[in-house]
């Protein structure tokens, strides 16, 4: 037998089909015998064509007549030439890799799936899935396939390489020769088609124009095509190069633009113009809703610096029941005022010296801002000292309006001081031979020099002409001064001794006898002295007894003795002894006998357990309260005319005495110019807006009053350090000077972003950082 | 605090607190950022000393010590301890850091500052979730059906899906068939997409916020032919969303409160369109038996117009409806009356909280041949406000709920009737479709999403681990729940709807990917429990569904 005749193998022997096995030995075999021109006669078998590497170089061709089974050539060789004479079953040149299969006729689905070589010719239309799967790899040239009629559904799914062509001639659906959703998930590749379609994958696929070489190949291989599946005559057909279309894989760069409506346009297009002008809100509010930074300046912020100048009080001033303004003296020093500094202080006291400067226990130290920090607070006592020289305001001319206080102590001066200074005319009724009260009366001179107390109350004079000494008055009097003058003021102190009721009591010496005498070096005590009552008073009387010559001293108290300050120094110094819990059960001869039955022998025993104002000259429109006057917040007493400060009203310090007598001032001045008293304290200011980091915590001490001012932390009032200018990031703070003379820092809305950074970082705490205002 | 200042039972140091913020001094470049965005002041500039002190070696010096002792001042961003002034989380400090310097940290161990939140003897209150950062049962569930060669499998990038759920009361055939004859009433059912984005009001989100939702949804309709849903909430609706074709997309609720349904009302003669449902809410899976109240100082003019009533007023939604005094009563009287408002032909169903007699709720139900279906919101559901204790402690797990509601449908043979809605928890791990996929597999019909939407679309940073919750407070750094037009402007409602198209897309296709594999591209899986395995046996147990190990 010729090679080169047709060596026959059917599908069939002895009237039985033979298994696709049995058939594929066969075939191999007979190509492993040399035979090149093979004829098959099929009866359904599987792959028929495929893997016949064994001719090696040398081309085999196989003709198939009867009925192929699926996967006809599948993993065919180059070398194969397979030519099916009718149509073909699925998946034709399944896994091509390289044959050349002609079907004349139909193939169903799967033709060309998973084709990486080779080319496959169809005479008629494919099935659902052609070309699917398809690859070209660069070692090889691309597989083609090309199709006269049109293509089933889901065409080219998946396909990463290769040429497919269909020409739509005579398709099996004439309107759509694509199938229906072709071209899903094509990576690769491109598709030539010439007819109409329904749609395909714009995600993966896109048009494009033929250009000169791709009509150039097409036309040539279609001739080649028309000759293989011996329909050379439709060329001119088929060669209307207006017809064709190609479609081409998109890149995966291409893939992610998808021809989708923007979300702008579609607001625009759709949104906006069902639901109208400014969208969902648009008639509900005039806002703009539109997108803002995070970081914003101007009405954007959230919140905003205000720079809070003076708007509180200075812990010093406001623990000061005087209500000297500490803080600003000190600015004035800072500032070289000093004269100023020490003048001020008269509007507020007529004891600047003798109280600030000795004896209060001077609140607004404890109260400053400093001592949180364990900072040593500016020295006010020297301040005070300086204030000896303070030089008076200028009075101004009286008013004609009178006011009477009755006590010379140091709330009813300060009333009086206060209301002169205001043009009132005031005067003075006291029952002692000289005008101070407690502080000329009762109070050591070991605690304040004579000197400075008499210059102050010297100057206390020239403001005040008109004081009564030695009056006690009744209560008929004190009717009598209600008709002659426009306001009375109560400032008669607490006088009475309150004596503990024990036996033996009248051995006793009230503590405000003794002082009253020892004051004018005329009292007695024996050697051996026993103080009840080991407050602060208590302490006065120790120190005074051990001037007088006691030598062995005890205070004694019921708990822990409540002596503190100064005071407590002195009776220390004084060598007195403080013994605790003691309560007194009766004095004897002997001393003083305990409740534990215990005898504390003393010559003297003084009792310095408090005392309580005499009252029973007041008018009974005048309510009291635990043997005190009740008074409102403006020191009025339930007798509208009537005002009561000082120790009558409540026991405390000489700068409480003051303060009362002050604000009643105030208060009566406001009545008397047709007002109603009104309360102006500012607030004080919040400790934690104060930054004392600035300061330097090993400073023990001051050599002067300029020290003193340097390391005051100005709370509350702007220092002008120019710190928040700096610190701001957005160089948004200014200072600018007011026409005044002064200065204020201003912030620049449009560039401060609202970070609070001036208010963190400011000294004085000045700067705060408050919510915006609402916008809606 | 002061070196000398006194302590408080209640004064905390940084390390008592739960986010500790950490700046980088090296790198900080003073710029005012993070505390100009912090939402609750959290963060400061402080002031600080350093103290340099210098010594030189004695041996060199001869015993002359030229030591030193100077003292300078620098600035750094200090963490305030203040409870009220608690770092939240929320890291935008760091998000505006134009160096990275600035950053808060989860503490390590657990905070003492959740004993100090009572403060004025108010218990804490905030907005968010859950905080149970531990996997839930949702997560934990797996598909293991598997269908290579069983069914006919499916290839979810390829082949068309078209996942569809049903709202609204199914006949049986032989009902149907009856009033077809008889020419009967209907009840109307939407075919709507299985994931609906829950109940929100407009007062609870910003205004951006809202209207970045509904633009989305309207897109997803209208350029992706996807039927999204979503609720308003209780708040009412704008006026021109009442008025607009984009009102079908859109589910009315009704809660106890009723705001702004007289605005509805009085829309009803000039809606283009039905709505697609009303929601009858008795319940919420954040705070369950709890209410609501908006405080006066959030009701702006514009939720005031919105709600219909006057600016500056609280508005309070009690934890019940005040006229209804039965199941009975409270089911068909709620129900009559808003089929009512579109002539019968708007679905409504109710919506409760999570909870152990949900079985009798849904028992009335299948007798009342109105009611549309049931949501279910699960423990694990967000809020924009409550009470610490009814979001950590209150609820039902959804999982076991929904299941149990449709195995008893199944008993009374009316699991393809009437529709269960599960919310509550899904996707709070960030697994929105295999969580969605398992409720539904267990018996849902669709699921309902709020914080997921919050986190997907408008950059939430809420999570498990407290981190921000102070959508309460009004100061949402996101913009996303206030109502401050300097916080949600920073919300660009367009970009939301551009998210909210992103997540319902992604959705689709990890849908696609469980359901493809079970053969489904178009009716979905519900109640397909052989479906569902888990590596827990009580809980397989408890689902009725497989164990495995």
């Amino acid at each position: 037998m010729k090679k080169e005749e047709f060596y026959r193998i059917s599908g069939m022997e002895n009237g039985h089909r033979i298994e696709s096995r049995i058939l594929e030995e066969r075939i191999q075999k007979a190509v492993a015998d040399g035979y090149r021109y093979i004829e098959v006669e099929a009866f359904g078998q599987h792959g028929i064509g495929g893997r016949l590497w064994r001719a090696g170089e040398e081309k085999v061709y196989v003709r198939i007549i009867g009925s192929p089974g699926q996967r006809v050539g599948s993993m065919g060789f180059p070398n194969t030439r397979i030519e099916i004479m009718g149509p073909a079953s699925d998946d034709t040149g399944w896994l091509n890799a390289g044959a050349e299969i002609i079907v004349h006729g139909h193939a169903t689905n799967g033709t060309a799936n998973a084709m990486a070589q080779g080319k496959i010719y169809i005479a008629g239309s494919i099935g659902a899935r052609g070309m699917t799967m398809t690859k070209h790899n660069p070692r090889f040239a691309p597989p083609e396939l090309w199709v006269l009629g049109g293509a089933g559904d889901y065409f080219a799914e998946f396909m990463a390489g290769g040429v497919a062509v269909i020409c739509g001639y005579q398709p099996q659906n004439p309107e759509n020769v694509l199938g229906y959703r072709p071209c899903v998930g094509m990576v690769g590749g491109k598709i030539f088609f010439r007819g109409p379609h329904k749609g395909y994958s714009h995600a993966d696929v896109k048009l494009e124009p033929l250009t000169d070489a791709d009509w150039d190949w097409l036309t040539e291989n279609l001739q080649v095509f028309l000759a293989a599946i011996g329909r050379t005559e439709l060329f001119g057909t088929l060669a209307d190069r207006t017809r064709w279309q190609l479609l081409v894989a998109r890149s995966p760069q291409e893939k992610r633009t998808q021809a989708k409506r923007s979300m702008r346009d579609f607001n625009q297009e759709v949104w906006v113009r069902e639901l109208g002008r400014g969208g969902l809100l648009g008639d509900l509010t005039y806002l703009d809703l539109s997108p803002i930074p995070v970081i914003t300046t101007g009405d954007l912020r959230r919140f905003v610096p205000v720079w809070e100048n003076r708007r509180y009080l200075a812990p010093c001033e406001a623990s000061c029941p005087t209500g000297i303004p500490v803080q600003e003296r000190w600015r004035l020093i800072r500032e070289g005022r000093v004269d100023e500094a020490v003048d001020l202080v008269l509007a507020y006291t007529p004891f600047p010296a003798t109280v600030c400067g000795y004896l209060c226990p001077n609140l607004c130290m404890q109260g400053c801002t400093r001592q949180l920090a364990k900072l040593v607070p500016p020295d006010i006592k020297r301040l005070g000292k300086a204030s000896l020289k303070a030089r008076l305001p200028e009075l101004p001319p009286l008013s004609g309006r009178r006011v009477a206080i009755v006590g010379g102590g140091p709330a009813g001066i300060s009333a009086a001081w206060q209301l002169r200074q205001r043009g009132h005319e005031a005067v003075i009724y006291d029952m002692q031979e000289r005008l101070g009260g407690k502080l000329s009366a009762v109070i050591p001179k070991s605690r304040i020099p004579e000197e400075v107390l008499n210059a102050e109350l010297e100057r206390v004079e020239k403001v005040i002409p008109r004081v009564y000494l030695q009056q006690r008055l009744s209560r008929a009097d004190l009717e009598q001064l209600k008709a002659d003058y426009d306001y009375v003021v109560v400032a008669v102190g607490a006088q009475k001794p309150r004596l503990l009721p024990v036996e033996g009591k009248e051995r006793i010496i009230p503590a405000a006898d003794f002082l009253r005498e020892s004051k004018q070096d005329r009292a007695r005590v024996g050697k051996r002295v026993v103080v009840i009552g080991a407050g602060n008073v208590g302490c006065d009387v120790a120190a005074e007894a051990h001037r007088m010559g006691a030598e062995d001293i005890t205070l004694i108290h019921y708990r822990r003795p409540p002596a503190f300050g100064e005071e407590k120094k002195a009776a220390e110094a004084a060598g007195a002894k403080f013994l605790w819990p003691h309560s007194v059960r009766a004095v004897t001869e002997k001393g003083v006998e305990l409740t534990t039955g215990e005898v504390l022998p003393a010559d003297t025993v003084i009792m310095a357990t408090g005392h309580e104002p005499e009252l029973d000259f007041l008018p009974e429109s005048v309510s009291t309260r635990g043997g005190f006057i009740t008074v409102n917040e403006f020191y009025q007493t339930t007798d509208p005319q009537l005002f009561a400060v000082g120790d009558a009203v409540k026991l405390g310090f000489l700068t409480d005495a003051i303060g009362a007598g002050r604000k009643a001032a105030q208060a009566i001045d406001a009545l008397l110019r047709g007002r109603q008293p009104q309360e102006t304290v500012r607030p004080k200011i919040d400790y934690s807006r104060i930054k004392l980091a600035y300061f330097d915590p090993r400073v023990s001490g001051f050599s002067d009053l300029e020290r003193c001012a340097a390391e005051c932390a100005s709370c509350g009032t702007c220092r002008d350090c120019g710190i928040c200018v700096s610190v701001c990031p957005q160089a948004a703070i200014s200072r600018k000077e007011n026409e005044s003379g002064g200065f204020e820092m201003v912030v620049d809305p449009n560039r401060c972003i609202g970070c609070g950074f001036c208010a963190g970082a400011c000294p004085c705490g000045i700067w705060n950082l408050v919510e915006n205002e609402p916008l809606e | 605090m002061f070196a000398d200042g006194t302590i408080t039972p209640s004064t905390l140091s940084v390390k008592d607190l739960p986010w500790q913020v950490h700046w980088d001094r090296e790198n900080c470049s003073f710029c005012g950022r993070c505390t100009a965005v912090c939402p609750v002041h959290a963060i400061e500039l402080g002031v600080h000393r350093k103290r340099l002190l210098h010594a030189p070696l004695l041996g060199e010096t001869g015993g002359n010590t030229s030591s030193s002792n100077v003292y300078q001042v620098y600035y750094g961003i200090r963490q305030r301890t203040d409870p009220a002034y608690a770092c939240v989380g929320c890291a935008m400090c760091n998000l505006v850091c134009p160096n990275g310097s600035i950053i808060p940290y989860r503490s390590d161990e657990i905070d003492k500052l959740r004993f100090h939140i009572n403060r004025g003897g108010q218990p804490r209150r905030r907005g968010g979730r859950r905080n149970d950062p531990a996997p839930g049962i949702l997560d934990r569930i797996k598909f293991i059906r598997i269908s290579m060669l069983t069914d006919p499998a499916l290839d979810a990038g390829r082949h068309e899906f078209e996942l569809r759920t049903l709202l609204g009361r199914v006949l049986p055939p032989e009902e149907s068939l009856r009033l077809y004859r008889e020419q009967g009433w209907f009840p109307p059912v939407r075919e709507i997409y299985p994931l609906i984005i829950g109940a929100m009001s407009f007062g609870a989100l910003s205004p951006t916020m809202w209207e970045g939702l509904q633009m989305g949804v309207a897109y997803l309709n209208e350029e992706l032919g996807m039927p999204v849903r979503i609720c308003t909430g209780e708040g009412g609706c704008p006026p021109r969303l009442l008025r607009s074709r984009f009102l079908k997309y859109v589910i009315l609720q009704i809660a106890s409160g009723y705001f702004g349904w007289d605005e509805i009302i009085h829309a009803i003669p000039e809606m283009k369109e039905d709505p697609c449902a009303i929601e009858i809410k008795y319940g919420q899976g954040a705070k369950p038996g709890d209410g609501g109240l908006l405080m006066w100082y959030k009701v702006n003019k514009l939720i005031a117009a919105i709600r219909g009533v006057p600016p500056g007023v609280s508005l309070p939604s009690p934890p019940t409806h005040q006229t209804k005094y039965s199941i009975e009563e409270a089911v068909a009287k709620m129900i009559q009356s808003m089929y009512m408002a579109w002539g019968f032909r708007v679905p409504v169903y109710p919506k409760i909280s999570g909870t152990s007699t949900a079985l009798a709720v849904l028992n009335n139900l299948t007798r009342n041949p109105y009611a549309a279906g049931l949501a279910i919101d699960g423990e694990d559901g967000g809020t924009g406000a409550a009470y610490n204790v009814s979001l950590n402690h209150m609820g039902h797990p959804i999982a076991s709920n929904i299941r149990d509601c449709y195995l008893n449908l199944v008993k009374v043979g009316k699991q393809n009737e009437i529709p269960l809605f599960a919310a509550g928890g899904v996707g709070k791990h960030g697994n929105l479709a295999a969580n969605a996929a398992a409720l539904i597999m267990l018996g849902a019909s669709g699921v309902q999403i709020g914080k997921y939407i919050m986190q997907a679309a408008a950059g939430c940073i809420g999570s498990e681990s407290d981190r921000c919750n102070i959508c309460n407070i009004g100061l949402c750094p996101k913009g996303i729940t206030s109502q401050d037009p300097r916080l949600y402007r920073r919300l660009d409602p367009e970009k939301v709807a551009e998210r909210v198209v992103d997540v319902f897309l992604s959705f689709d296709t990890e849908l696609r990917k469980i359901v493809a594999p079970l053969g489904r591209s178009t009716s979905l899986p519900i109640g397909m429990s052989d479906a569902l395995g888990i590596d827990d046996y009580y809980a397989a147990e408890r689902l009725q569904i497989k164990y495995v190990i």
